[in-house]
C-alpha cells in the first residue's frame, strides 16, 4: 500500500498506513507475538488501537511484547509512533532509531523517522533517511515524493525535480510528484508549464477527499491562475471542513479573482465570524468593499487589518484610495507616501500619489510620480492614463495622445485588468 | 398618563416629515394604453434594445402637459406585422389622457428612438423632432392641434442612426439650434454573430464591435431651415457612439457647451469657444474615461449645480460594473468623479433616463435614475445582473446624494426595462412628475405625491429676444436666508424631452423675496415678492404677465 501510493493526501493517514505495513512485516519476521497466535492479527489490533487513539491499551500490548523481545523492530516502531502521537518526540526518535539500528532495511521505521525529523525541523536528517528508503526500495514513490517535497522546501529545485521524476517512473499518475513538478515550474516562472502540471493533478485528484491536499493544491492553482480549479478544490475542502477559516479565506480570494465581489464579500465576512481578528480576511474584506465604493466600512476593516508595526503597503494604498475618492487628497498623499516608503517599487501607489498631486495641482510632483510609475510598470494602463490626463492639463496634447495610444496598444495585448478597479492584495491566504 | 403618551406620539408624528413618494398612475386611470414594441427578434438587431424615448410638452398651449411616446417601426431588419405608431396623448386636465396621434399627424412610421420638443420657429407652438434608426422627422406644430412634417424643407433628416436630440442656442442668436447624437454605423448586414458558448442563442452585441459615426449640429437659420454646421463647428471631427447629450455651460462664459455620453468610447465634452466653434476637452477635463483610461458605456446624462457652488456638475450613467459618474466641477475645466452613495447603489445597474430635479421642492436638485440592462440574456451570462432593474431616487444632502428609493414609493421595489425618462408636472400641482418609457413594455407614469407640501413657484418663461426655450437662462431666487440659483439646461436624460417650466422650491419658507432671471440675451427680469404655489408667466423684458 505504501509503496504504490500515488496520492499524497494519504500522508495524512501515515500512522495507520505504516502500522498496517508493519503488521505485514511482522508476519514474516516474528512468527509468534505475545499471547495472540496470529501475529498479523495482533499487530492489526494494536494498529487499530493507535488509530483510535486508544494509546494506553496499545502501549500495554506493546510493553508485553517488548518484555519478551526487547529489540523487536516493529514493536519499537509502534511504540515510537505512540510517543510521537503523545508529542514526546525525543523518545519517539530514540525508539525509531533503535528499530532502524536493529534492522537497517526497515523502511517503515525510516519513513517514520523522516517524518519526525521534519516535525523537528531537521530536514537534513530527514533527507538522509529518505535517501536510504529510496535506495532500498527504488520503486517507493511515496518516499521519492517526500524526498522531493523536502528538497523543494529547502529550495533545492534540481534535486526535488530529480526525485519527483523518480516517483513518476515514467507514468503520469502520481499526483504528488506532478504537484511538486508544478510547484517547481511556478518557482522558475514557467507558469504555463505549471498550469499543465496542476491541470493534470486536478484530474487525478477529482475524487480526492483530503481537505489538506486540496487546499494545498488550490493555493498553487491560484498562484498560476487556475482559478476554476482552485475554486473547485476549495469547495471540496469545505465539504469536509465547512468552518475552516483558511479554506474560506482562500475560496474568497478565488471568487474575488473570478470578479465576484459580492460572493467574495460573503466569504470574507464568514471568515471573520469564525476568526474575528484574521488580518488577511480583514484586508480582503476592506478591499472588496473599496471596490464596491463602500468607503466607510472599507476603511474600518482596512484599519483593523493594519497590525502595529506590521502594516503592509497595500493597506496604506487602499486607505489612501478611500481618502482620494472622498476628495481628501492631502490625507491620501500621506498614506500613499507611506506605501511608497515601504515599497518603493509599488507602481500603483505611485500612480495614485501622482493622481492626488494632480488633483491639488502640484503638477511637478504629479509628473515625477507618474513617470516613475510608468518606468516601474510600463504595461499598466492606469499609469499611462493619468500621465495622459496630466499632459492634457499641461497643454501638451501630443504627449497626451501618445499615452492614450500606448493604452490602446496595451488593451490590444490584453494587459488591461478588467472587472475590478484596484489590484487585489498580493498577500496569499 | 394615556393623554401624555398620546401627546408625545402626536408630537413624534408631527416632527417626522412624510417622505415624498411617486405613485404609479395605472392605464386604467390615465387611459394611456400605448405600449412600446421593441421589435425583439432572434437576430438581436441592436436598435431593438436601445429605444425609446418620451416627452412631456404642451402641444396645444392649454397650460397642461401632454405626452408623446416614440415607437419602433419599419426598417431594413424589421417589418411590423401590424402598423406601429408613436403616440400623442392629450392631457384632459383631470388625470386622464386621450390619444390624438392620428388627428395630430405625428405617428412617426419609422424605427423610432427619441424625441425633443422645442419651438424652433418661435411661433409660440412647440414643435417635435423625432430621432430614428433611419432619417429623423421634424414635425412643425400648426397651432391647431395638427402637425406637418417639414424635415426635408428644414434640412434636419440626419440619416443614419440618431439617438438623443437637444435643442439649444449655441451662438446666442435667439434661435434654437439642434444637436443630434449619432450612434454607430449600422444596418442589418452589420450584425455580427454574438452568441453564448453553445452558439445557439444570440445576444445583443456590445457597441464596441461597431464603427462610430459623427453627431450632427444644425444651425437654425431663422426661416424654417437649418444648416448642418457639424464640420465647421468641430463636432464632426469626433465620431462617437453617442447616446445622451446635455447642453450646459461648464465654464460660466455664457456660451452653452455640450456633454455627450458615448457607449464604449470616451465621452465628449464639447467646449463652446464662440464664433460657432467647439473644442473637445473631455480627456483634460477628466470626464472622458473611467479608471485606467478605459472608456465606459455612457448612456443617459444630465447637468446641474448640485452643491450650489455656482458651477455646473455633470452626471453620466454607465453599464453594470462600471459605476455611474457624478462629475463635480472643480472649475478650470477640471472635473472629479465623486459619486458617493450613488456608486454602490448602481454597481450592478445600467442607467438610461435620468434627471436632476427638485422632487421635494426644498430648493436643491435631487436625482432620479431609470435603469435596465440592454441584453435580455444577461442573466444567463453574469451573476447578479438582471435584465429588468429598479428605479432609484437620490435626495440631495447639500454636497452629496442619499439613496431614498426605499421610502419613495412601492414602484421602487419593482423592476423595469427602463429607457427614456421625461419630467413634467402633468397635474399642475406644483411638483415634478415622471414619465418613463420602457423597452418592449408599457410606459410608466408616476405622480409625485407630496413634493408640493413645500412651497414653490412655477415659472413659464416666454422669451422675446432669447431662444424660445430659454435654454441658458440663469434663475436666482431667495427665500429668507437661502439663496439658490439654477441654469436652464437643454436636453438631458435619454431620448426624452421635458416640461419646459421651472419649479422653484423654497422648502418651508412662506415667502420668496425675489426671483431674478438672467436671460441668454443678457436681459434681466427681477420679480419681487412673487406669488407662491402657482405658476406664473414671465415674459422676457416684461416680468410676470397675466396668463
Amino acid at each position: 500500500m505504501r509503496k504504490n501510493s500515488s496520492d499524497p493526501h494519504k500522508k495524512a493517514h501515515k500512522v495507520p498506513a505504516i502500522v498496517v505495513c508493519l503488521c505485514l512485516f511482522c508476519c514474516f519476521v516474528v512468527p509468534l507475538c505475545g499471547q495472540q497466535n496470529d501475529p498479523v492479527k495482533l499487530f492489526e489490533q494494536i494498529a487499530s488501537l493507535i488509530q483510535d487513539n486508544r494509546l494506553a491499551e496499545a502501549e500495554k500490548e506493546l510493553t508485553r511484547i517488548l518484555r519478551v523481545t526487547p529489540d523487536l523492530p516493529v514493536a519499537l516502531d509502534f511504540l515510537g509512533t505512540i510517543r510521537a502521537k503523545q508529542g514526546r518526540l525525543n523518545e519517539a526518535e530514540v525508539l525509531f532509531g533503535r528499530a532502524v539500528a536493529k534492522d537497517k532495511n526497515y523502511t517503515g521505521a525510516r519513513m517514520n523517522l523522516a517524518h519526525l525529523y521534519l516535525l523537528k525541523r531537521a530536514p537534513d536528517k530527514a533527507i538522509l533517511q529518505l535517501k536510504e528508503v529510496v535506495a532500498l526500495e527504488p520503486e517507493n514513490a511515496e518516499a521519492a515524493v517526500m524526498l522531493g517535497d523536502t528538497y523543494l522546501a529547502e529550495s533545492d529545485l534540481a534535486k526535488a525535480e530529480e526525485n519527483y521524476l523518480v516517483a513518476l517512473q515514467g507514468r503520469l499518475d502520481n499526483a504528488g510528484a506532478l504537484f511538486g513538478l508544478g510547484q517547481i515550474s511556478r518557482l522558475k516562472g514557467e507558469s504555463r508549464e505549471a498550469a499543465i502540471y496542476f491541470n493534470r493533478v486536478a484530474t487525478l485528484t477529482a475524487d480526492s477527499k483530503s481537505p489538506e491536499f486540496l487546499y494545498k493544491f488550490a493555493l498553487e492553482a491560484l498562484r498560476v491562475g487556475l482559478i476554476d480549479e482552485a475554486k473547485s478544490a476549495l469547495e471540496r475542502s469545505l465539504e469536509s471542513r465547512p468552518k475552516d477559516p483558511s479554506y474560506l479565506l482562500a475560496l474568497g480570494i478565488a471568487v474575488l479573482r473570478k470578479g465576484d465581489l459580492f460572493e467574495a464579500e460573503k466569504l470574507f465576512r464568514r471568515v471573520l465570524e469564525i476568526q474575528p481578528s484574521n488580518a488577511q480576511a480583514q484586508l480582503h474584506l476592506g478591499y472588496v468593499l473599496l471596490n464596491q465604493k463602500k468607503y466607510a466600512e472599507a476603511r474600518v476593516w482596512l484599519e483593523k487589518s493594519a497590525r502595529p508595526g506590521a502594516a503592509i503597503p497595500e493597506v496604506f494604498y487602499y486607505l489612501g484610495l478611500i481618502e482620494q475618492e472622498q476628495n481628501n487628497d492631502a490625507r491620501a498623499i500621506v498614506l500613499f507616501e507611506k506605501a511608497v516608503q515601504q515599497l518603493p517599487s509599488y507602481a500603483h501607489a505611485r500612480i495614485a500619489l501622482g493622481s492626488s498631486y494632480m488633483k491639488i495641482k502640484n503638477y511637478a510632483r504629479a509628473r515625477q510620480e507618474l513617470e516613475t510609475a510608468v518606468k516601474l510598470d510600463p504595461e499598466e494602463p492606469t499609469a499611462h492614463y493619468n500621465l495622459a490626463l496630466l499632459y492634457a492639463r499641461l497643454k501638451e496634447p501630443a504627449k497626451a495622445q501618445e499615452e492614450m495610444r500606448i493604452i490602446d496598444k496595451l488593451k490590444a495585448k490584453g494587459a488591461s485588468n478588467s472587472g475590478v478597479i484596484v489590484l487585489p492584495p498580493k498577500s496569499s491566504p | 398618563m394615556f393623554i401624555r403618551g398620546l401627546l408625545i406620539l402626536l408630537l413624534v408624528i408631527n416632527v417626522s416629515p412624510r417622505p415624498v413618494t411617486f405613485e404609479e398612475v395605472p392605464p386604467s386611470a390615465s387611459k394611456i394604453t400605448w405600449t412600446h414594441n421593441n421589435a425583439h427578434s432572434a437576430e438581436r438587431q441592436l436598435p431593438e434594445t436601445v429605444g425609446a424615448g418620451c416627452a412631456f410638452f404642451d402641444y396645444d398651449n392649454d397650460g397642461w402637459m401632454d405626452i408623446y411616446f416614440v415607437n419602433s417601426g419599419p426598417s431594413d431588419f424589421f417589418t411590423p406585422p401590424s402598423p406601429l405608431k408613436n403616440a400623442l396623448y392629450h392631457n384632459n386636465h383631470d388625470g386622464t389622457f386621450t390619444d390624438v396621434t392620428d388627428k395630430a399627424g405625428v405617428a412617426g412610421g419609422r424605427f423610432g428612438m427619441g424625441v425633443a420638443a422645442g419651438d424652433y420657429d418661435g411661433d409660440g407652438n412647440v414643435d417635435l423632432y423625432v430621432t430614428n434608426y433611419g432619417p429623423n422627422i421634424l414635425y412643425h406644430n400648426n397651432g391647431d392641434g395638427t402637425f406637418t412634417e417639414v424635415t426635408d424643407k428644414a434640412g434636419v433628416a440626419a440619416p443614419g442612426w440618431s439617438t438623443c436630440a437637444t435643442w439649444f442656442d449655441y451662438d446666442n442668436d435667439g434661435k434654437l439650434d439642434l444637436f443630434v447624437s449619432s450612434f454607430v454605423f449600422y444596418d442589418k448586414t452589420q450584425n455580427p454573430l454574438c452568441t453564448d458558448p453553445t452558439l445557439k442563442r444570440r445576444y445583443y452585441c456590445v457597441p464596441r464591435l461597431f464603427k462610430p459615426t459623427p453627431s450632427h449640429l444644425f444651425h437654425n437659420n431663422g426661416d424654417g431651415t437649418f444648416t448642418d454646421v457639424s464640420a465647421e463647428s468641430g463636432i464632426a471631427a469626433h465620431p462617437g457612439k453617442s447616446f445622451g447629450a446635455v447642453a450646459t455651460d461648464v465654464n460660466n462664459d455664457g456660451l452653452m457647451d455640450l456633454f455627450v455620453a458615448n457607449d464604449t468610447m470616451p465621452n465628449f465634452l464639447f467646449l463652446n469657444k464662440g464664433a460657432g466653434k467647439f473644442e473637445e476637452v473631455g480627456l483634460a477635463a477628466g470626464v472622458a474615461y473611467g479608471e485606467a483610461g478605459r472608456p465606459r458605456s455612457g448612456m443617459g446624462v444630465d447637468a446641474t449645480d448640485y452643491d450650489g457652488d455656482g458651477w455646473q456638475d455633470l452626471f453620466v450613467a454607465n453599464i453594470d460594473q462600471e459605476f455611474f459618474s457624478l462629475y463635480h466641477n472643480d472649475k478650470d475645466l477640471i472635473f472629479t468623479d465623486q459619486p458617493g452613495e450613488i456608486a454602490p447603489a448602481t454597481q450592478l445597474l445600467s442607467g438610461w433616463g435620468l434627471k436632476f430635479f427638485d422632487y421635494d421642492n426644498d430648493g436643491d436638485p435631487d436625482l432620479f435614475l431609470v435603469n435596465g440592462h440592454p441584453d435580455d440574456m444577461i442573466e444567463s451570462r453574469i451573476a447578479r445582473v438582471r435584465y429588468k432593474e429598479p428605479l432609484l431616487m437620490f435626495e440631495n444632502t447639500g454636497r452629496a446624494f442619499k439613496d431614498v428609493s426605499a421610502s419613495a414609493g412601492t414602484v421602487f421595489s419593482k423592476t423595469f426595462s427602463g429607457r427614456g425618462m421625461a419630467l413634467g408636472d402633468f397635474d399642475n400641482d406644483g411638483d415634478e412628475d415622471v414619465l418613463i418609457s420602457n423597452n418592449g413594455e408599457s410606459p410608466l407614469l408616476l405622480r409625485n405625491q407630496g413634493g408640493n407640501r413645500n412651497n414653490w413657484l412655477g415659472l413659464n418663461l416666454v422669451a422675446t429676444k432669447s431662444n424660445s426655450a430659454a435654454v441658458g437662462a440663469v434663475i436666482t431666487w431667495q427665500a429668507g436666508a437661502v439663496k439658490r440659483s439654477r441654469l436652464k439646461t437643454g436636453g438631458g436624460s435619454y431620448l426624452s424631452s421635458h416640461d419646459p417650466r421651472e419649479i422653484l422650491g423654497i422648502g418651508a419658507a412662506t415667502k420668496i423675496d425675489f426671483v431674478e432671471i438672467r436671460w441668454p440675451s443678457g436681459k434681466v427680469d427681477r420679480l419681487t415678492s412673487p406669488p407662491l404655489n402657482t405658476y406664473v408667466k414671465v415674459v422676457e423684458g416684461s416680468g410676470i404677465v397675466k396668463k
